[in-house]
């Protein structure tokens, strides 16, 4: 028999849960392939390109940053999490330096300055998505139309939210003809699913669902390489909240949120007056939805108690609301988020430090 | 259906532990050729040898005296000559006295039928003596002498026989139950007839003890023992539920956590009150889980005590593959062993091989902030705060953070992702604060 001097001693506990920090981050970037998927099939194999580019410089960053800290972390596998989320952001046919310095900036900046992993206060994805913005706004904002609205994926002048934003429609404001605006027809899909729906399900409710809307669900739009289609960023938020990757709060908080204020205010702009601003429209287009599932609920920059997230998500929402509305930008999400990235701290303890008697650091 | 009741806070399901069914009845163990008593079984100071090298000793014979408060009598587990008195490695490394018998001549009480007394004649100062003289201690660690426990109470509002197994990987108390339930509910009878308590209730968290109960408290209420309406309770199976205080909060709610006067007892210990009294024997064995996937034949056994952890593994057939830890006691309170020779106590719950696919992954990453820890924490605490102030020496803060209601179960570190070591660093300063309060 064996002697048992060899085995491992050590403090308890001697069992631990299956899920890893490794595991968590893997699976999440597992969890975002279906959408990297369909970018990269409206777009067309070229589109591969900058998940490639942005991927690899987030690795050299990260094998750099092992270097100096003389920890080898590329394992874990958030430096991988953080360059795919940065080229899912990044506008199909963008140069590649865009996604390439970008990425490395927030492995390196965001991150890895700061102590790595565990340790940064502003989420690493969307402070490089957020540098590439500031750095190169023209190149952020150049659309290709995905190859199922014309084929030869020509270059597009706007994003739908972009129409809005340039208020280049301003009446008969429903999705089919902002669509339309930005050159992009509805699809045969759209055609025969809203019909089938009319019939099938709205009609005996009384209600009508435009067309447009389904082409924006599966995600048959000019958008980011990721963001397209909101029915898989739906399916993969179902995975990564079953497998508690996630917790529900900040998603739900920050979308419901959002969705409020839409539907409340939403429909000023186009003279339509409270309570009717368009819903499904604002969720289905940009990357309110990415953002709100794969970003925002980061655990290291988000708070983790139970209030804190539904406030961190309420104030996202809000923010990105404010930032669509008003700012000068068509998208809001990012800064939205960063600009909550700051409160986690006084989020996760309301009552600040030092209020229960404890002794003043020295 | 009925709502089966936990308690509030945190709390952990574990996955992946095997999911054997003890055999019934449980078998007993080869005895083993060379017993090693350890002096020391019990919380308080070690029991006084009142053996010589070389002497002849009976099975059940006192070998050690009880000593001070929280120390308890020590018997023969076997008969035999004491070959040596000497200093032996505990499983965790420590050191303690042991008595080493070499099995020889006959038993006294083994393959014999035993007397059973009618404790009900008897007085409360003869049953605790009794009780002590047995040397009757509580079945897991730390061992509590029953003696000093029962002793020192006043008034008992609740007297809870807590029929959940501690740990996951855990059938000691199963197995025991459902041997002996008959008798676990007499020793019910004797804690009553001793505690006077107002309420009695078993708890359990699995449908086969609720059975055994049910039909064992059923037998004693028709049969002449007048016992009292005991209520069975199922809980839900979640680490930590057999903790006193999580348990207390299951059955009465938060709210009465704080005033309660109760007692909880395990089967295992409530059969030990049984054997002593009604049977006058001492603790000379115990059920032993040997269990985890890396032994090939997992089983309950009724161990001597002064076996070897060797013993007992190998007549579960021994390893299976290579075991990734050897664990006395549960996963999440017990000890990692590395000495096979290291002796069976009247506190060894359990031996455990775990597999690598068990314990799961080790290395440690950093801090996601995650929060499963403070979820998980049945006392409500904040682990992660905690370790970060432990880590920068400031214990204070980590006192008044509610460092001291920590009960070391283990929750936080089970569930964190990154591994990072909580239960070790609470541990070190539990001890630290232990250390400090003895210097006073």
């Amino acid at each position: 028999m064996k002697k048992a001097h060899d085995l491992l001693v050590g403090p308890p506990p001697y069992i631990f849960n299956r899920q890893s920090t490794p595991s968590i981050i893997w699976g999440t970037v597992a969890a975002l392939s279906p959408a990297l998927a369909w970018g990269l099939y409206s777009f067309g194999i070229s589109a591969a390109a900058p998940v490639l580019a942005s991927l690899l410089a987030a690795a050299a960053a990260e094998g750099a940053v092992c270097l100096v800290t003389k920890r080898f972390t590329l394992w874990d596998g958030s430096a991988v999490l953080t360059g795919l989320l940065v080229s899912l952001a990044m506008p199909p046919g963008v140069p590649l330096y865009v996604p390439v310095i970008s990425a490395a900036f927030a492995v390196v900046v965001v991150k890895g300055i700061f102590g790595g992993l565990g340790s940064n206060w502003m989420n690493p994805a969307l402070g490089g998505v957020a540098f590439a913005i500031l750095n190169w706004p023209q190149e952020m904002r150049t659309w290709i139309l995905p190859r199922q609205l014309d084929g030869t994926t020509a270059v597009s002048g706007a994003t739908p939210l972009g129409l809005i934003q340039s208020r280049l429609i301003t009446a008969g404001s429903d999705a089919s003809s902002l669509l339309g605006a930005g050159g992009m027809p509805i699809t045969y899909a759209d055609t025969m699913a809203t019909g089938a729906l009319n019939q099938g399900l709205f009609s005996r409710l009384g209600a009508e669902l435009p067309s447009g809307y389904i082409d924006l669900l599966i995600g048959n739009r000019t958008g980011t390489l990721g963001e397209l289609s909101g029915l898989l960023i739906l399916a993969a938020s179902v995975f990564i909240i079953s497998r508690k990757f996630i917790r529900w709060q900040i998603p739900a908080s920050m979308i419901g949120s959002f969705t409020l204020l839409v539907w409340i205010f939403g429909g000023l702009p186009f003279g339509r007056g409270f309570l009717a601003g368009d819903v499904l429209f604002a969720l289905l287009n940009g990357s309110l939805l990415l953002v709100a599932f794969f970003m925002a609920p980061d655990p290291v920059t988000s708070p983790s108690s139970r209030w804190g997230m539904l406030a961190f998500g309420f104030g996202a929402g809000s923010l990105t609301f404010l930032l669509r509305q008003f700012g000068s930008s068509s998208e809001g999400t990012t800064f939205a988020v960063l600009i909550m990235n700051c409160f986690t701290p006084l989020l996760d303890r309301p009552r600040g430090l030092g209020r229960r008697g404890a002794p003043q650091e020295t | 259906m009925r709502s089966i009741r936990t308690f509030r806070h945190g709390g952990i399901r574990t996955e992946g532990e095997d999911t054997w069914i003890p055999r019934h009845p449980v078998q007993s163990a080869f005895l083993p050729n060379r017993a090693v008593v350890l002096l020391k079984q019990h919380s308080g100071s070690p029991a006084r040898c009142v053996v010589r090298r070389g002497e002849y000793i009976r099975e059940g014979m006192v070998i050690g005296r009880a000593n001070g408060n929280f120390s308890g009598n020590v018997h023969a587990p076997v008969p035999g000559i004491v070959k040596e008195i000497r200093a032996t490695l505990l499983p965790d490394g420590g050191e303690a006295e042991a008595v080493v018998i070499a099995l020889e001549g006959s038993f006294d009480r083994l393959g014999r039928r035993l007397e059973r007394y009618v404790w009900s004649s008897m007085s409360r100062s003869d049953m605790l003596q009794t009780i002590n003289e047995r040397g009757v201690i509580e079945t897991e660690p730390p061992g509590r002498p029953v003696f000093d426990i029962l002793r020192q109470r006043a008034r008992t509002d609740l007297l809870v026989l807590n029929a959940i197994e501690s740990e996951p990987f855990l059938k000691t108390e199963t197995a025991l139950f459902l041997d002996k339930a008959n008798e676990v509910i007499d020793a019910m009878g004797i804690l009553r007839k001793l505690l006077e308590p107002a309420r009695m209730v078993i708890a359990v968290d699995s449908p086969e003890i609720e059975k055994a109960a049910l039909e064992a408290a059923s037998l004693a209420a028709a049969g002449a023992s007048s016992l009292p309406s005991i209520e069975i309770l199922h809980l839900e199976r979640k680490y930590p539920q057999d903790l006193d205080g999580q348990l207390l909060d299951a059955i009465e709610g938060p709210r009465r956590r704080a005033k309660a006067e109760f007692l909880t007892i395990r089967p295992t210990t409530a059969f030990a009150i049984f054997e002593a009294i009604v049977l006058a024997k001492p603790m000379l064995e115990r059920y032993v889980t040997v269990g985890g996937k890396s032994v090939k034949r997992p089983a309950v056994l009724k161990a001597r005590i002064g076996t070897s952890i060797g013993d007992l593994l190998a007549e579960c057939g021994g390893f299976q593959g290579r075991p990734a830890r050897l664990l006395v006691g549960g996963p999440f309170r017990g000890i990692a062993a590395y000495d096979l020779e290291a002796p069976i106590t009247k506190t060894t719950t359990a031996i455990l091989a775990l597999s690598d696919s068990e314990v799961g992954r080790l290395r440690r990453s950093p801090c996601i902030r995650c929060g499963r820890c403070a979820r998980a924490c049945p006392e409500g605490l904040d682990p992660n705060r905690l370790y970060r102030f432990l880590g920068k020496g400031r214990s204070v803060e980590a006192s008044l953070e509610g460092l001291g209601q920590c009960t070391l179960c283990g929750s936080c570190g089970y569930i964190c992702p990154s591994r990072v070591p909580l239960v070790a660093a609470f541990s070190t300063a539990e001890r630290g604060s232990a250390g400090a309060r003895m210097a006073k």
